[in-house]
Formats: structure tokens, C-alpha cells, sequence
């Protein structure tokens, strides 16, 4: 009873925890990356074209994973080079981004909304034997497909990388301290424009996970506002790799509880918006946190 | 004189330059698709603009527009970073909607101003939360903004599934208001509504007040230098407060414009995204009376052109979502001489 519910927020974790931590990656060197829904749709798109084409799953993410870093790429370069709000470009990116999707489904594949080819190549599940008997462990290491192992072994990763590598100290100094990395003879934009490519790249796997490891198809709403979730994911984990993958985990129990409450007439709705709604409440939270610290500051 | 025209070609300039730039990729991804992109500018052209009905048509799509890039602009000017004119859309859009229903005996004289500010508080008390965490305690509001468009498009859209779905009613609609709740129609083969003409009146109305009055040059001078301000005296955090809600006020008025003019209920799905492109419109007209109309003006024509221009030629109507999208993008860009700061590193 409960396994297969588990089995099913692992599975929509997934797709959150890898945009979530490319969207970590990027705010750390600077750059909010309002934009992750549109890496992630994109990828979801090409996943499905490159799998279909070739019936080959890593050819599949390898696509995927380059068309979000390109998306991350344009992006990037128009907020460091162009001097633009990351905030409106990333919004732009999502409508211009969403009509650049349906425009090439209708016309180069003459489909509105739904795209279905023959022959995806779907991610493999990955069954471990005797381990996958075991009730409740089985369902969380058994049955999981390549993408979800690499989404969480990322969370040590990124922790890793941030803290303990040169390549992490100047990352985080991007974001910081902005002039100490140019006085240092780097150069803060080239490394804020990796760290985009990074966010792209993960969030178009993210869509991936959606389109060839959930479904096997593409349809225009298959991210469904995943990418927003993703922000809400790392504002609620406030940057740091491992509160951001239980965001991450919270938000993916949320979805599978939605998609099961859909089936009972249940509000579903509601279920949906609560993601957004304890991101204001952690925002809050924290908000009030600073101001009784800067008092306690004030009268000490 | 001739110096003093140097500005105004500047400014002309960064206006023209994103749309500009938005034609040109709308164009790429036109030839690349294989259409032929004068002629579908063409097209576009005279679908927007070629007879009265063609203008009645822009006109009407320029209406929700014209609003929500208000509503971004107040907030904007004043260093808001307001983008949930979206969600006071859809909650504006939907008490305007039931009022025009639930108070349908009432004479039009009444019901109408009554269904329109009933949607303009609610879209203003629903800003209320993002401009008191920002004033007091310093909360991003681009964050809590964006979270709350979601929370109103899922809230809506669970009201008219279930307490408010119209009797007999499959798909998630309210029931139709009374007809009395109608805003009249100024050219009646054509949808082009009152609306139209109160959205106008304000648009000028904030232009006057932005210009002209204590207000607005306060609320201006918080935007540009608010250390400066607090220095002088204006009370920095009222003033955000203010504008915040003031910008709610008139997202949910768009709402509810467009509900009572346009859609005569509310659905799900009430928006395609006008408080988003609200916010092109401010960027791109750069805040003013003038750079709003004609901003709005440019997207309803795109829009309008777009949903037509499907009947005649094999083009997707998306094309306009990219270059909407492309614009938005541009709009913020700055080009050639500003970048001397050494932010090139």
C-alpha cells in the first residue's frame, strides 16, 4: 500500500531535484534563474526527438542535456553581457521558450499540444535484486531509474564541490563578492555564465526525466510549472544542497499526493499550491528570524 | 532645441531596439520553419491594423493590457519588483465575475462599479502580505510575488472545479453574469468594449499624477534613491507599501474589466499570461503614459494578428508568444555605450 506511493514521490522528486540543484549552483554564482521551466521543457522535447531517432537513452539525455545549457547559455549572456534583469529575461525566456516549443510541434511535426512518435527508447529502471522484497526500502533503492541515483548522488556532490574545491570557493565568491574575484584576475561573468550553462543543463535533464523516464511522450504541459517548484525547492533550502533536496523531497510527496487526489475527486488544486505557499512561509519565517537577530544586535 | 532632441531619439531608440530585435528572431525562426517572413509580417500587419473591425479587434486585445502594464509600472517606478499583477488578474477577473452574477437584479448604474471594485480590493488586499514583508521586514518580493500567481491561478481554478462551478456546467467555468453587468459595447458589430476607454482614462490619469503631483514625484524619487529619500524625510517603507497595493488595485480592476467586458464569466485558465506581459509593457515604455499605451497598443496587435492570422495561413499562432517572449527579453537588455563600468571583466 505504501510502496507504491513512495516509489511514485521518488519518481516525481526526480525531475524537481535536478533543476533544483542546477537553480542552487546558479544563485550561488549569482544569478536567480527564473528561467529553469523553459531549460526544463526543451529538454523534455529533444529527449523524446533524440530517443525516438536513435533509440538511444544516453544519446536521449546527452541532447537533453545540451539544449538546456544552450537555453542556460543565451540566457546567461544576455543578464552578464547585456546587463539585463535576470528576472524579466528569465520570464521572457519561459513565454518565448513555451510558443518556440509549440510552434516547432505544430510545425514541423504538424501536432498540437501532444507529441508521440514510435520507438522511445525509455529510461531503464534499475531493479536490485533481494533488495527489492524488502517493504519500504525496497520501494526507495529498488526500481529507480539511472537519473533519480545520479539527482541525489548530486546532493553530496554539489555539497562537496561548493566547499571544498577552488572551483566551488570561486563560485561562491562570484556571488558574494564579485570585485575580490575580478582583483584576483578571474573573471566573475565568465564563471557566472558556467554556472548557468550548469543549471540549464541539469533542468533539461530534469524535463528528460519527465518526457522518456515518466511518461514516454512529450506534451506541452509536461513540466507543469516544475521549473517554478524547482526555485521554490532551493529558496526553501535556502542554497544549501541538502535542505534544498528535502524541498525537493517534500514537493515531489506533494505531486504524487495530487496525482492520486485527482483520481478521487479530491481538490487537487490545493494540494498543487502548497509548494508556493511555504515558500512564502519559510520566507517569512526567515525574514523575521534576521530582524529579532538585528535587534538583539541593537540593544547588546 | 537640437541638443534637447538627443535624448528623445536615445529613448526612441531603446524602444524600438528590443522590438526591433524580436522581429528579426521571429523572422529566423519563420525562415528556418520554411515560411516566408514579409509575407507574414504582411499578414500580421493587415490582420492588425487593415479596417475598423481589424482595429476594434487590436484595441480590444490592447485593453487587459494597457492595465497590467499600469499596474507594473506603479509598482516599478517606485523600485517594486511586482510581478504578481497576474494572480490579481485572475482573483479580480473572478469577483468580478460572481458579483456580475450573484447581483444580477441590480441596475447596471450600480452592479457595474460595485463588481469592478469588489475585483480592484481584492487584487489590492491580495498584494497586501509581499508589500508588508518587504516594508517591514525586507522579504524579496519577486519571490513571494511569483509564488502568489501560482497560489491564484490554483485557487481559482479549484473554486470554479468545485463551490462556484455553474450548475449543468462540464467544463470549469462560473455561471455568466447578468446582462446588466455587461460593459456596453462602443462599436457593437465588434467586441471592443467600455473597457477600453476607462483603461485609457487611467493610463492618462497616472501620467498626470506621475508628472504633476506630490505623490507621484515622491513615489518616483523612492525608486531612483531610496537612502536619498529616507534622508529627506519621505517615509521609504509606507510608500512601498502603498505602491504595492496600489498596483494590486489595478491588476485586479484589469481582471475585472476583462471578466465583465470581454469573457462575461470567469474560466479556468482566465489569463494567458497578461499580467506577464504587463510587465514587458512597463519595461518597454519605460514607465510612462505615453510608452504604455503604445507598448499595449503593439502587443494587442501582435495578439490580435495572431489569432487570426491562423484562419489564412499555415502559421502557428505561436509565433507571437516568441517574439512577445523576445521583446520582454530586449526590453531590459542594454545596448552599445551604458557599459562602462568595468563590468566587463
Amino acid at each position: 500500500m505504501i510502496d507504491p506511493f513512495i516509489q511514485a514521490a521518488l519518481l516525481m522528486t526526480t525531475p524537481i531535484l535536478l533543476a533544483a540543484i542546477g537553480g542552487l549552483v546558479n544563485r550561488i554564482g549569482g544569478l536567480v534563474n527564473i528561467g529553469l521551466e523553459s531549460m526544463m521543457l526543451a529538454g523534455a522535447l529533444v529527449a523524446v526527438e533524440v530517443s525516438a531517432a536513435t533509440g538511444s537513452v544516453i544519446a536521449a539525455l546527452a541532447a537533453a542535456a545540451l539544449i538546456g545549457g544552450l537555453i542556460g547559455l543565451s540566457m546567461s549572456l544576455v543578464v552578464t553581457r547585456l546587463q539585463a534583469n535576470e528576472i524579466i529575461v528569465g520570464l521572457g525566456f519561459s513565454v518565448a521558450v513555451a510558443g518556440l516549443v509549440r510552434f516547432v510541434l505544430k510545425s514541423a511535426y504538424g501536432v498540437s499540444g501532444t507529441f508521440n512518435p514510435p520507438g522511445v527508447a525509455m529510461l531503464p529502471r534499475i531493479n536490485i535484486p533481494f533488495v527489492s522484497d524488502i517493504p519500504v526500502l525496497g520501494a526507495i533503492l529498488s526500481g529507480q531509474d539511472g537519473l533519480t541515483w545520479f539527482a541525489w548522488a548530486m546532493v553530496p556532490a554539489t555539497a562537496f564541490l561548493l566547499h571544498r574545491t577552488r572551483a566551488g570557493l570561486r563560485l561562491r565568491a562570484t556571488g558574494a563578492a564579485e570585485a575580490t574575484v575580478r582583483a584576483v584576475g578571474l573573471s566573475p561573468l565568465s564563471i557566472r555564465d558556467a554556472s548557468t550553462v550548469f543549471a540549464g543543463a541539469m533542468a533539461g535533464l530534469a524535463g528528460a526525466h519527465l518526457s522518456i523516464g515518466v511518461v514516454g511522450l512529450f506534451n506541452e504541459g509536461i513540466t507543469g510549472g516544475r521549473g517554478f517548484i524547482a526555485l521554490a525547492a532551493f529558496y526553501f533550502g535556502r542554497s544549501a544542497p541538502w535542505r534544498t533536496a528535502l524541498g525537493a523531497l517534500l514537493f515531489g510527496l506533494f505531486d504524487a499526493a495530487q496525482i492520486r487526489l485527482q483520481g478521487h475527486g479530491a481538490p487537487a488544486e490545493l494540494v498543487q499550491m502548497l509548494p508556493y505557499l511555504i515558500v512564502i512561509i519559510v520566507l517569512t519565517g526567515l525574514g523575521l528570524a534576521d530582524r529579532s537577530r538585528v535587534s538583539e544586535r541593537a540593544l547588546s | 532645441m537640437g541638443v534637447a532632441m538627443l535624448p528623445a531619439l536615445s529613448r526612441a531608440a531603446g524602444v524600438a531596439a528590443p522590438f526591433a530585435l524580436a522581429v528579426v528572431i521571429g523572422a529566423i525562426v519563420l525562415a528556418a520553419t520554411g515560411h516566408e517572413p514579409l509575407g507574414v509580417y504582411g499578414l500580421m500587419a493587415s490582420e492588425a491594423f487593415g479596417g475598423e473591425r481589424r482595429i476594434a479587434a487590436t484595441l480590444t486585445a490592447a485593453t487587459p493590457l494597457l492595465l497590467t502594464g499600469l499596474a507594473a509600472a506603479v509598482a516599478f517606478r517606485s523600485g517594486i519588483f511586482n510581478v504578481g499583477a497576474e494572480g490579481c488578474f485572475y482573483l479580480g477577473g473572478m469577483v468580478a465575475a460572481v458579483l456580475g452574477f450573484a447581483l444580477g437584479d441590480w441596475p447596471s448604474v450600480l452592479l457595474i462599479p460595485v463588481a469592478l471594485v469588489g475585483a480592484a480590493i481584492v487584487g489590492g488586499l491580495w498584494l497586501v502580505g509581499p508589500g508588508v514583508l518587504r516594508a517591514r521586514l525586507g522579504v524579496d518580493e519577486v519571490v513571494t510575488t511569483l509564488m502568489l500567481n501560482f497560489i491564484a491561478v490554483d485557487l481559482t481554478s479549484w473554486l470554479v472545479n468545485g463551490p462556484l462551478l455553474a450548475r449543468g456546467s462540464a467544463n470549469s467555468a462560473t455561471a455568466p453574469i447578468a446582462v446588466g453587468a455587461e460593459l456596453p459595447r462602443l462599436l457593437p458589430p465588434t467586441t471592443l468594449h467600455l473597457g477600453f476607454v476607462i483603461s485609457l482614462a487611467l493610463v492618462a490619469l497616472y501620467g498626470l499624477w506621475s508628472r504633476f503631483t506630490v505623490a507621484g514625484f515622491r513615489s518616483r524619487i523612492v525608486g531612483l534613491n531610496a537612502r536619498f529619500s529616507r534622508a529627506v524625510g519621505i517615509h521609504v517603507s509606507s510608500t512601498f507599501l502603498r505602491m504595492m497595493v496600489l498596483s494590486g488595485l489595478i491588476g485586479g480592476l484589469a481582471g475585472g474589466i476583462h471578466a465583465l467586458g470581454l469573457v462575461h464569466r470567469f474560466v479556468a485558465g482566465f489569463s494567458p499570461g497578461y499580467g506577464f506581459t504587463g510587465i514587458a509593457i512597463a519595461l518597454l515604455g519605460r514607465n510612462s503614459a505615453l510608452g504604455i499605451i503604445l507598448a499595449a497598443i503593439v502587443f494587442g496587435a501582435l495578439s490580435s494578428a495572431g489569432a487570426t492570422m491562423q484562419l489564412f495561413s499555415d502559421v502557428p499562432i505561436e509565433i507571437v508568444e516568441i517574439m512577445q517572449g523576445a521583446v520582454m527579453i530586449f526590453a531590459v537588455a542594454k545596448f552599445g555605450f551604458g557599459q562602462a563600468r568595468g563590468a566587463r571583466a
